[in-house]
């Protein structure tokens, strides 16, 4: 036998992104983009616990848009689903961006779709999002640009 | 069942890699390629590539670090099953069954076994899975 050698992090999985932000007033939207399972659900991990932070001091509603999401594995939907958890813990729900099989399928084979609301584009979700909570006082509301 | 465990001349393929989750993601799409030539359909597939790499993963955790990760697949017609197998971190190794991953497991295949097999002369104890699955929503 060869000597015992300590394998490198091998980067052939592809790298999880994920993505902050405030599109509109009244929503945190976090973007994730990549392949989620045991190497990578710490990731999505840190990007779901920073949009749930940001979301419960600004008093938004959340979104997870896992559009650019291309596997999800069990780790990742322990993370989402502790998430939702979280949510359901200040009376809300978690909204997710959904579309392709890649997302929808695990989520439903699981039975784990049940505990979100489950949208198929980003537009739709943050208008429901909004709908959570009042806009803070002397913030407009955003006029009807998004949503349907 | 026992010359199903072989190459036997069939479609069958065998991917042999370091027991690193690191490499699941090459295991995974292997799995995936062969369930979309073997005619699954898409919900099918997609359970198969979890499936896969819900078993690596699972071994991964319990394999010897310089352990190889064997997967063999036997591409049969209207289903493919997967053995996959690692040297155990410890002789008395167990996979354990009671996490939320091997529910998953369970709901994605149609069958699925753990096996143990201890340690022989020459040959240290390993753990597999070996799990079935068909093409399709197909009445049998």
């Amino acid at each position: 036998m060869s000597e015992a050698v300590t394998p490198e992090p091998f980067g052939v999985g592809l790298p999880l992104d994920t993505q902050v932000s405030r599109p509109r007033a009244g929503s945190v939207l976090l973007e994730v983009d990549g392949e989620i399972d045991t190497l990578t659900a710490a990731r999505l991990q840190a990007g779901l616990d920073e949009a749930l932070d940001a979301a419960r001091s600004e008093g938004s509603g959340v979104v997870v848009d896992l559009s650019g999401v291309t596997f999800l594995a069990s780790s990742g939907l322990a993370v989402l689903i502790g998430g939702a958890r979280r949510v359901a813990g200040f009376g809300a729900r978690l909204r997710l961006v959904a579309a392709s099989r890649a997302v929808t399928r695990p989520l439903q084979v699981t039975g784990a779709d049940a505990l979100f609301d489950t949208f198929d584009d980003v537009a739709s979700a943050l208008a429901a999002a909004a709908l959570d909570v009042a806009p803070p006082p002397g913030v407009a509301p955003p006029s009807g640009e998004v949503g349907r | 069942m026992s010359d199903a465990e072989t190459l036997d001349g069939m479609s069958t393929v065998e991917v042999r890699t370091s027991a690193t989750a690191a490499l699941i993601p090459t295991i995974r799409a292997v799995a995936s390629d062969l369930a979309a030539r073997a005619d699954f359909d898409l919900d099918a597939i997609s359970d198969l590539r979890m499936a896969v790499d819900e078993a690596c993963a699972t071994l991964v955790d319990a394999a010897e670090p310089t352990s190889v990760l064997q997967c063999r697949f036997l591409v049969r017609p209207e289903r493919i099953r997967v053995h996959a197998e690692v040297e155990a971190a410890k002789a008395d190794t167990v996979l354990s069954t009671d996490t939320f991953g091997w529910r998953v497991l369970q709901t994605l295949a149609d069958e699925v076994e753990v096996l143990h097999e201890a340690a022989t002369e020459g040959r240290r104890a390993t753990v597999g899975i070996r799990l079935d699955k068909s093409a399709g929503d197909v009445p049998r």
